[in-house]
């Protein structure tokens, strides 16, 4: 653990993307295979493999008794000192730096580490095993240690550029080795893999969500070279999901690749007799007479994790299949468009997008309005022979959202409220990506729900750095959609721009803050409406 | 002997005496020459001869207007309404001095702001036993532990190395007054002249007159495309000549500390090295002074009254509002 925790302080500080790949690359380099597969694991903030069942049920409480039995600092102590530096795992290193014998952890030691935290039952259990190794191990090794408990190394390094990383320190191609991640789940097995030179030997995983592909917006239509050359299905305003379906078993996975299975009990039913191994890419739609309900309606049923039968006749839902990414056992990405089209046709679905082929522009904007009209957000097209780009944004999808559409910002301050709302962080400062780093964008003061600003309002003081008088800057962790009515010029905001009336349409929950859209995405709807 | 913590200073009403206050008043005790602690033009100033200096600097005195200026240098006494006054070293700035008040037979030290280990520039604090310590707790929380001067300054040193062999302007984050100084300071003495911002330029004279060396150091100017390393005020990065991607920036300071820093100040590498106490020194020196009564002013005040009272101390956070603390 020295030198990926050494690796790891030099990519926080390292300037760029590339740099941080470089030094990744460059400390995997000198890994023998087994420590090489624990390194990339580590390194993408995890503790055992994505694909992998178990679970390290190490929580915050937990890691806090263990502090409170190695240095002696009452828990308020420990709470106040974890609100200023923002983190668990550096909250524990800074505190046992002078209660720690300081020895040496090898990556092998971590791995028998998170395997005894996982196998004991009880919390005293736990405890106890890591009260002994606050007391052994050296602090900075501790640090990326626990960092790999809470999920999170908070050094700029997302699990794309540890593949890229990966790939360089073995040769092959990025593109390669983030497939068979994709594909897997498993970021160890495909180390030892890439090493061996066996990456193809690596085959889909069932269960274990892969990467969806994603569209790009098309602002104008007139930007769409033939539309001959385009299908077109209507885009949902409902939840993006992947079911995954196997010999009656059947689980679903959101964007944000969390499995989301138990709060659509009727959607599992429906989908469970279908013959497997089979992956379907759709939508999670409020249903009723034959079309979807406002997403509004459905955020009703977001995130519980058990569902009355009330509830399921108040709010009925469906799965509505618009794509395929595994048939009979065998991945479709390589598959056109067409092919996936008439293997999703014959699985007898009742759900199924319907899809059409284009003809001409004016036909996108006859269509955009139908879709409107009938309720959903407007439209996607696919390209006519293209292959299912997992995990990108590549060109070969593109929506259409009512003009200017939305953005998906993430929220870097939080003010409080006014009147009624001045217990509460109601207002809310956002920004947009520019690499690993977040520029403000603009403010928004309404659009949420009391519920949903009181959920936020929990969230924002647990997440505050900083506060000046009524303001609280906030650690960027929370993404809305937000819609406007225009882009300009702001010397104020850090991103040069400023949305103008901008309102928060949703809360986000399924979307990471760096997913949320960028600086150079708001230069181009900047710069299309000069024209 | 009643102190009172007010929002704009401390006030001592048997000998009429301020300690740092925020606002002008009859007679004050200026425990060293950051803006938020000597500021205001007093009846009366009580303070050491460099504190003086500087203070001067910072608040010329109008033509016509008067002002009593009483030096005290470390080790000297004033007999002062009754009182007996000592200055004591403080390592902080330079000039920093901590004030022993002896009244009705009892003992009080206000410390001002201070740190326990050897400061790159200034001198190194002295302890003396007292009734009642008046301490400041800026980074009273235990996760504040800092870098040794001679750590801070071999890592100040092989940052600008590295930078430069790497073909970047190496750019240092430091306060106006103290960080920028010492900054400025072992660069110099490593032998790696550099350029200086304006605010942080203009306090070198005062330095040098102490015997301080600062061997080929620059005024940064605006417009130049500098090579040199730069040393510079927070927040200034963006008013650099050089484009940001040719600099790599440190940060020297206390909240350099915790990871966060960097996002909140634009560094790329942080240098956890203040010139306040870092909790083990803020221990050590309220163990050290055998006071039985601690009042603690600015910074993680009630936590660490709490933990003192659970060791067995009478102990107080003062709550005065004296505002933000530079560093």
């Amino acid at each position: 653990m020295k030198a990926l925790a050494l690796c790891a302080e030099a990519v926080a500080a390292a300037p760029g993307r590339n740099e941080k790949i470089a030094r990744v690359a460059a400390y995997l380099e000198t890994l023998e295979d087994e420590d090489l597969a624990r390194a990339v694991l580590y390194l993408s903030g995890r503790a055992f493999p994505a694909s992998d069942r178990r679970k390290l049920s190490v929580g915050h409480a937990t890691l806090r008794e263990a502090l409170v039995r190695v240095t002696g600092w009452d828990l308020e102590m420990i709470a106040t000192c974890y609100r200023e530096v923002g983190d668990t795992g550096e909250t524990v290193a800074l505190l046992v730096r002078r209660h720690t014998a300081g020895r040496e952890m090898s990556l092998a030691q971590a791995e028998a580490l998170y395997e005894q935290l996982e196998q004991s039952r009880r919390t005293a259990q736990k405890v106890e095993l890591l009260a002994e190794a606050f007391r052994s191990f050296d602090w900075l090794q501790l640090k990326y240690f626990v960092k790999g408990i809470t999920g999170n190394l908070r050094i700029g390094l997302q699990e794309k550029m540890v593949e890229e990383a990966l790939a360089a320190a073995t040769g092959l191609s990025a593109e390669a080795v983030r497939g068979a991640n994709n594909r897997s789940g498993d970021l160890a097995r495909v180390a030892r893999a890439a090493r061996g030179g066996a990456l193809a030997s690596i085959e889909a995983v069932l269960f274990h969500p892969l990467e969806f592909m994603l569209a790009k917006p098309l602002d104008r239509v007139g930007d769409l070279a033939d539309p001959a050359e385009w299908w077109v299905e209507d885009k949902y305003d409902g939840i993006r999901a992947q079911a995954h379906i196997d010999a009656g078993r059947v689980r679903l996975f959101t964007r944000g690749l969390e499995e989301t299975t138990a709060a659509f009990p009727e959607v599992i039913l429906e989908l469970a007799p279908l013959p497997g191994p089979l992956v379907l890419d759709g939508e999670i739609l409020a249903w009723r007479e034959g079309r979807a309900l406002a997403f509004s309606v459905l955020q009703q049923r977001i995130a519980r994790k058990q569902v009355s039968s009330k509830t399921m006749t108040a709010v009925p839902v469906i799965f509505l299949a618009y794509d395929l990414l595994l048939w009979r056992g065998e991945l479709q990405f390589a598959m056109p468009v067409e092919e996936r089209r008439r293997r999703l046709e014959g699985l007898g679905l009742r759900y199924l997008a319907p899809q059409m082929r284009l003809a001409s522009h004016s036909e996108i904007e006859e269509r955009f309005l139908a879709a409107r009209g009938r309720g959903n957000e407007g439209l996607i097209l696919k390209r006519a022979g293209s292959a299912y780009e997992s995990g990108k944004r590549g060109g070969n999808w593109l929506k259409v959202k009512r003009p200017y559409g939305t953005l998906d910002v993430v929220v870097t301050a939080a003010e409080q409220g006014h009147g009624r709302r001045a217990s509460v962080l109601s207002d809310v400062t956002f920004a947009v990506r520019s690499d690993d780093r977040f520029l403000n964008v603009g403010k928004a003061y309404s659009g949420l729900t009391d519920e949903e600003i009181r959920q936020l309002t929990v969230l924002f003081k647990a997440t505050t750095v900083e506060r000046y008088g009524r303001v609280s800057l906030l650690r960027p962790e929370v993404v809305l959609e937000v819609a406007f009515d225009g882009v300009q010029r702001s010397p104020r905001h850090k991103s040069g721009y400023a949305l103008r009336f901008p309102r928060i349409v949703r809360w986000r929950q399924d979307k990471r803050p760096e997913e949320c859209d960028t600086v150079e995405r708001v230069r181009e709807l900047y710069e299309a409406s000069l024209e | 002997m009643e102190i009172e913590f007010r929002p704009e200073g401390i006030y001592i009403p048997a000998i009429d005496l301020w300690l740092d206050p925020r606002t002008p008043v009859g007679h004050a005790w200026l425990s060293h020459a950051h803006s938020d602690h000597a500021r205001g033009l007093h009846a009366t100033v009580i303070a050491t001869r460099i504190t003086a200096g500087i203070y001067r600097h910072r608040w010329p005195l109008p033509e016509g207007r008067a002002q009593q200026v009483l030096l005290i240098d470390p080790g000297q006494t004033l007999e002062f309404h009754g009182a007996r006054l000592t200055a004591l070293r403080a390592a902080h700035i330079l000039g920093a001095a901590q004030l022993l008040i002896e009244y009705g037979g009892e003992r009080t030290v206000y410390t001002g702001d201070i740190k326990l280990a050897e400061p790159i520039c200034g001198w190194a604090t002295e302890i003396v036993p007292c009734d009642r310590l008046i301490v400041e707790s800026t980074f009273a929380l235990p996760i504040y532990d800092f870098l040794t001067a001679a750590e801070a300054q071999r890592r100040i040193v092989q940052f600008a190395g590295e930078s430069m062999a790497a073909g970047l302007v190496p750019v240092f984050l430091g306060y106006g007054l103290g960080r920028g100084q010492e900054i400025v300071h072992t660069l110099t003495a490593a032998g790696l002249p550099c350029a200086v911002h304006g605010a942080i330029a203009g306090l070198i004279p005062y330095y040098e007159a102490e015997g301080i060396p600062f061997p080929g150091w620059q005024p940064y100017e605006r417009r130049k495309e500098e090579t040199r390393p730069l040393v510079i005020t927070p927040g200034r990065q963006d008013s650099l000549a050089v484009p940001a991607a040719r600099t790599r920036v440190a940060l020297v300071s206390g909240w350099a500390a915790v990871d966060s820093a960097r996002a909140r100040s634009g560094a790329d590498v942080l240098i956890p090295y203040s010139d306040h106490a870092g909790f083990p020194e803020l221990l050590a020196i309220v163990e050290q002074s055998e006071a039985r009564r601690i009042d603690i002013v600015h910074g993680y005040a009630e936590a660490f009254a709490r933990l003192l009272r659970q060791r067995g101390w009478e102990a107080a956070a003062a709550g005065t509002a004296a505002g933000e603390v530079q560093v």
